[in-house]
């Protein structure tokens, strides 16, 4: 993944962690991978297109997303979840998106023109995702409710 | 007391295994917390040492001289002298030790604790495995379990056998290499028969060195190097009359010194850019892909970068430049520099800022850095040319016919290569060789 890439993402999903659930967050050793990875239970997933084709995804556990979800809506003044309902769906999405667009936010003004479709979320057990010859960046964050994979995948439209 | 030991151990002995007879006895001990033993027969007794006087001028483990009831013997530190590590005694405290019976002479050793004496059958002793505990091989008759304990049973006539206060050499951990030349005479016979092959034993532990304390791995991509190599790094070790053997990461990296290619890490001098230059072809097309696996902190790339400018003003440029190392690569795409570290040709591709020199647009826009591992597989666009010196010796073999499948896969038919100067492809016959000195290879 071209180095430039890099920093945007690893920012704002600091940034977005802490100042929306205002607890510590650490971030862990960056890595690749490119092999079939299995996903924890809950993956937000966010195209990008543009002068690049990929996509950003937010993996975590099951545990982990209603905790996340939970901490966001308390902040805002809102009752937490107990479940992976529609509400904390909608939440975790809303989570995704805001990191994605603000790194989006500081690629174009870098000069790196990207789009972004839609978040979608998936849920279920025993997923694997898979995308061969199209390495992916791993920004592991660690935080007091769990670990969020952030697995970024981009590559230049040749 | 010894021989109420001996006739326990030998009743026991005789409960556990009634058929073995018991005709090899030892005198265990130990020697930085591990088991040894010696042939009753060579042990005279065991004994305390209080006083030594000492002797100048004599090899370290030489504690010096010990008056034994009379006699005056030479008293051999065995931990000193086989490189193991010596428990702290408080001032004026005796050491343990033994008084050896040699062939023509007595002899103390001194060891760290004397344990107790056991006897089996010879048949259980086995022979010494090659990389067995810290006394190299040559020195040990065998092994034997005894009631749960490993103990390695250390051949003294060998040990001692050229003279008591100067064996043949300075065992250290692991090392099983050839001799070192001896400056006492009469060595040379003693030491060339008995001797386990050492090129092949010397080879693999070097290696195995290699791989761990530096993560270079010897394979069909450099082995002539390393052939040829060990042959100079044995040599000069044995003047300097230090061990073969690699013991820890600097060694490492002085046995690699001189297979680093020229300007690795650094910008390329004109010298380099001239043979590299010369060894181009002349292009019909107008686009040029290339492609440079470990490129580091970018310092290849840019030279690359500057040298297919020149070489190929007209044609639309693109380099490809990745790296694992995410500090490295991190720092390549704003590379800072002084004036200096660049040939002085550059200077139409440099511009300068506050803490140095940077290249200029028309440099950085040809080099895409990427934070990216060959392994994972690549969705590049097909390459006219790569360059990846000193990168593929430091991945495992499994990974280094990985590593030149997604070459081959990536780049067009005669497409060039060029790898470390001691470097050559695996599999030669895909490759054809262009300029020897900077491993330009085209592909077939």
């Amino acid at each position: 993944m071209r180095v430039e890439y890099i920093n945007p993402f690893v920012e704002s999903a600091y940034n977005i962690l802490t100042e929306v659930l205002k607890v510590e967050v650490q971030r862990g050793e960056l890595y690749l991978k490119n092999a079939a990875m299995p996903m924890l239970g809950v993956a937000a997933i966010i195209g990008l297109a543009g002068d690049v084709e990929g996509r950003v995804l937010f993996d975590m556990t099951r545990e982990t997303g209603i905790k996340v979800a939970s901490g966001m809506l308390t902040s805002m003044d809102m009752d937490p979840v107990e479940d992976l309902n529609e509400m904390a769906r909608a939440t975790l999405t809303e989570l995704a998106n805001m990191i994605t667009g603000q790194a989006v936010t500081k690629l174009h003004n870098l000069g790196f023109k990207f789009d972004l479709t839609p978040p979608a979320i998936f849920t279920g057990e025993n997923m694997s995702v898979s995308d061969s010859n199209f390495e992916a960046l791993i920004v592991p964050m660690d935080l007091p409710m769990g670990k969020i994979e952030i697995n970024v995948a981009i590559r230049e439209r040749a | 007391m010894t021989s109420q030991i001996e006739r326990k151990t030998e009743q026991h002995k005789e409960e556990v295994a009634a058929q073995d007879v018991v005709d090899f006895k030892m005198v265990t001990f130990t020697l930085g917390g591990k088991d040894y033993g010696i042939d009753i027969m060579r042990v005279k007794e065991i004994a305390k040492f209080q006083q030594f006087t000492y002797v100048p001028n004599t090899a370290p483990y030489v504690r010096g001289v010990y008056n034994l009831r009379g006699d005056i013997i030479s008293i051999i530190d065995f931990r000193l002298m086989f490189n193991v590590p010596v428990e702290e005694k408080p001032e004026g405290k005796a050491e343990n030790g033994l008084i050896l019976r040699l062939e023509q002479n007595q002899l103390g050793v001194v060891v760290d604790s004397i344990d107790k004496v056991v006897g089996f059958s010879s048949r259980q002793i086995q022979p010494p495995h090659p990389i067995f505990g810290d006394i190299n091989i040559k020195f040990i008759s065998g092994v034997v379990e005894h009631q749960g304990r490993l103990y390695i049973i250390l051949d003294v006539d060998r040990i001692f056998q050229k003279e008591e206060k100067k064996p043949a050499e300075r065992p250290t951990a692991a090392e099983t290499v050839e001799e070192e030349p001896e400056e006492k005479e009469g060595t040379a016979e003693a030491t060339s028969a008995e001797e386990p092959p050492p090129e092949a034993i010397n080879r693999e532990f070097l290696q195995e060195a290699l791989s761990s304390f530096r993560g270079f791995y010897v394979s069909g991509v450099n082995d002539q190097w390393f052939i040829s190599r060990m042959g100079e790094w044995e040599l000069s070790r044995r003047e300097k009359g230090l061990d073969v053997q690699i013991t820890d990461r600097d060694e490492a990296e002085a046995f690699l010194a001189p297979f680093w290619s020229r300007c690795n890490g650094s910008f390329w001098e004109e010298a380099l850019l001239r043979s590299v230059s010369a060894s181009l072809p002349d292009l019909e097309n107008s686009l040029v892909h290339v492609w440079n696996p470990g490129c580091g902190g970018g310092h290849e790339s840019y030279s690359l970068a500057v040298l297919l400018r020149e070489r190929y003003p007209d044609v639309q440029l693109k380099i490809w430049a990745g790296d694992t190392d995410l500090m490295k690569i991190s720092t390549a795409p704003n590379l800072v520099f002084q004036e200096g570290e660049v040939p002085a040709s550059w200077s139409d591709y440099l511009v300068s800022g506050r803490n140095g020199y940077s290249f200029s647009a028309a440099i950085t826009d040809l080099i895409l850095f990427e934070f990216s591992d060959v392994l994972n597989g690549t969705a590049l666009p097909r390459m006219d040319m790569i360059v990846s010196r000193d990168v593929v010796s430091t991945l495992e073999p499994a990974k280094q016919v990985k590593f030149f499948a997604t070459l081959e896969e990536v780049l067009k038919p005669s497409g060039l290569l060029m790898l470390g100067e001691n470097e050559q492809p695996l599999d030669m016959s895909s490759w054809e060789l262009i300029d020897d000195t900077i491993s330009m290879y085209r592909f077939r």
